[in-house]
């Protein structure tokens, strides 16, 4: 039984054949996969600086058993095939034991399916497809929850506060655009909402105008849409244009959450509420001091995203720490065992409600008011009392 | 039809006109270069692109309006579109190579080498102008208070369409009533006849795919205030000005713009009535049909008309 650790062992040496630094051990090489350049790059440049802060503050404090950790960061593009690639030539090559990262839907699918094939333990940071974590992938764990649950926080608003009878759904036609407009779909279906409509639109859209026109039409009580960044500050501004009211305009997570969202958007952002993992004012341990060491450092608090790296940093290295060996199959052991604090919330992989691997925690609402992201709901987390009802287009200045 | 789909249809119609118009300048550049040099170039969307960038820092640094910056941006890429035509596309031209055309092999290069240098300088963050008039908008029933339908037409999209329609203007006079034009215009029907009728083929070239840049530059300009920009945004409108070079019947000008307002009326119809994830699949169907049907394109539908006088 020893062999095949040994090899290993002497094959991770080989691998990182770099200097041996302070700590006289040496480093431990992790690289990253991830969408640096591209439509999806803004989400990875934020996950690269959380990475690399976690990764700071764990080598000042020792590293992983004495090791000090050097990241690395190799560009997906949010291409599902560069990111196979990637991850390839990180197994088979630089023989690293375990992966971390990605971004989009459709790359952790594809990387999802390499890592479990060469059983090789994979920590998905941020994407929701609810599929991934559904396949029964034995060496797959979602840190973040799956898409169905990203919704929840946002449904018990509409339960209580809102009380909508109709929604319209607008949806990007990726991965995640889709099965988080699906998920919405049942949520609506449950709470006796009419869908009057749903339609997805092509990412990269000039003119959503058209579409618009018929949401008018249609009039339902809420706007739900699923888009990443640009497209919902382009959704929003024609919104604008074409006075299209509603009691409600609600995101669904990724795009609407982020700062540029409101830089982008301007005035039009006013007032939409969008589902959230996490906000800057959760009470987990460190995650205020996170959200401010990376506003001092960056100008913006962070999103969720780069929470969720962060913190996947500190579960790397507690899962490390606990595994007996660097072998794929002690660190998947180790992965399955924990059960840790982070300042993205309560790390635990648990088997249930059809998913494997899968780390379940609470979300939440966030409204733009006056040009920043407050969280509103659930009310025990709330620092802003939400703005209920908003206001019509014609009688805003 | 009651009066809540007439809006519907009518506020489509708009839309679709300002997206057509705005389409037709991007393929008109793209037309332009495809009728003298008979290639296609598919760094178009990339010189988009560098135009959009240079309104983007205009604006950023300067506080220039992203319309104004069209009188920068314009002539930066008319020159760098020569520069372009004189370095790299025609030494091309004279090496035999065994690749047929193998100047449009160039301009992919082009296009790449283009948007990676943007990524490089400038990250690949998304980037905007919020002007103040973003989202301002005329209203039917601010000016006709009983008015049974709204529409709206929203500002930025509309001072688009007139600087569009101004620039194709401009271009239709510079190409029917100066000398450069109508030589430009020879070149593009006959190269042997204009050669012989002492044209200077090589300028007229030069000339042209900086001023097929120019357009295109100037189109980002007009696209930046209701749009948005990242570097790797060339490919979508290289295929825009392409499926529109073809429907306007490769090398017609009239053809082009035509066919700009036709995609553009067409993607919104689409997205209205059947949906707006079927708006690429439309383009792609309008791009078969053309070349299955209409091989000449628009332009060979108002050729038999004159024809037939």
């Amino acid at each position: 039984m020893r062999c095949p650790t040994l090899v290993l062992r002497a094959a991770f040496a080989v691998s990182i054949c770099g200097a041996s630094l302070l700590q006289g051990a040496d480093p431990l090489n992790l690289s990253i996969p991830l969408p640096l350049t591209g439509g999806q790059a803004k989400f990875g440049e934020m996950m690269k600086r959380s990475y690399e802060m976690a990764t700071d503050e764990i080598n000042a404090k020792g590293g992983v058993k004495g090791r000090k950790v050097i990241l690395a960061f190799e560009d997906s593009q949010a291409k599902a095939d560069s990111a196979r690639a990637i991850v390839e030539k990180l197994i088979d090559v630089k023989k690293q034991p375990i992966i971390i990262g990605e971004y989009t839907s459709a790359c952790a699918k594809a990387v999802a399916a390499v890592a479990n094939e060469r059983k090789t333990p994979y920590l998905i940071v941020a994407s929701a497809d609810d599929a991934i974590t559904q396949q029964n992938y034995k060496y797959v764990f979602r840190q973040n929850v799956p898409n169905a649950y990203y919704a929840q926080g946002l449904v018990s608003f509409f339960k209580d506060v809102v009380k909508p009878q109709s929604i319209a759904i607008l949806f990007e036609s990726s991965d995640f655009g889709t099965s988080g407009a699906a998920d919405m779909e049942k949520h609506a279906q449950r709470m006796g909402m009419k869908v009057v409509l749903k339609e997805k639109y092509e990412k990269g859209a000039v003119d959503f105008k058209p579409i618009l026109s018929k949401v008018k039409q249609a009039a339902p009580d809420v706007i739900f849409m699923v888009s990443y960044v640009m497209d919902a500050s382009l959704l929003m501004k024609q919104l604008k244009e074409l006075r299209v009211d509603a009691k409600l305009f609600a995101g669904g997570a990724a795009g609407f959450a982020l700062p540029e969202f409101v830089d982008n958007a301007k005035d039009a952002a006013e007032y939409v509420v969008t589902a959230t993992l996490w906000t800057p004012q959760v009470k987990y341990k460190g995650a205020k001091e996170y959200a401010d060491k990376y506003k001092a450092k960056f100008g913006d608090f962070p999103s969720y995203h780069g929470a969720s790296a962060y913190s996947a940093m500190y579960v790397v290295q507690d899962v490390l720490t606990r595994a007996k060996s660097l072998s794929q199959e002690d660190i998947t052991a180790a992965m399955k065992k924990t059960d840790l604090q982070t300042a993205y919330g309560h790390i635990k992989f648990e088997d249930r409600d059809g998913y494997q691997n899968q780390c379940f925690s609470e979300t939440f609402v966030l409204q733009v008011q006056k040009g920043e992201h407050q969280t509103v709901w659930p009310a025990t987390y709330a620092n802003q009392k939400y703005l209920f009802p908003i206001p019509k287009w014609r009688d805003r200045k | 039809m009651g009066s809540a789909q007439l809006e519907v249809l009518l506020q489509t119609l708009i839309s679709g006109l300002l997206l057509g118009g705005l389409y037709a300048l991007i393929g008109l550049g793209m037309t332009l270069i495809m009728g003298v040099m008979k290639i296609i170039n598919l760094a178009h969307g990339e010189l988009m692109m560098v135009g959009m960038y240079i309104a983007f820092w205009m604006f950023t640094l300067f506080g220039v309006d992203p319309y104004l910056s069209v009188f920068i941006a314009g002539p930066v890429l008319f020159f760098l579109g020569i520069a372009i035509q004189k370095f790299l596309v025609n030494p091309v031209l004279k090496v035999d190579s065994i690749l047929p055309e193998n100047q449009v092999i160039l301009t992919v290069g082009i296009g790449m080498v283009l948007s990676s240098a943007a990524t490089i300088a400038f990250k690949s963050d998304y980037r905007s102008t919020p002007v103040s008039y973003g989202t301002s908008a005329f209203y039917l029933s601010d000016i006709w208070k009983g008015s049974p339908i709204e529409l709206s037409l929203s500002i930025p999209w509309s001072v688009s369409f007139v600087f569009a329609l101004a620039i194709t203007g401009a271009l239709w006079f510079f190409l029917q009533k100066t000398d450069m034009g109508k030589s430009i215009r020879a070149t593009s029907q006959d190269l042997d006849a204009a050669l012989l009728m002492g044209v200077n083929v090589q300028r007229m070239r030069v000339v042209t795919f900086g001023l097929g840049s120019g357009l295109v530059g100037a189109a980002g300009c007009l696209f930046i205030p209701i749009y948005y920009l990242y570097p790797a945004l060339g490919g979508q409108f290289t295929l825009i000005a392409f499926v529109i070079t073809i429907l306007g019947g490769l090398g017609s000008n009239v053809g082009a713009i035509l066919g700009g307002l036709i995609l553009g009326l067409f993607e919104s119809l689409t997205a209205t009535y059947v949906g707006m994830g079927w708006a690429p699949v439309g383009r792609f169907l309008i791009f078969i049909a053309a070349l299955l049907f209409l091989p000449g394109g628009v332009a060979s539908l108002l050729r038999r008309r004159t024809f037939g006088k």
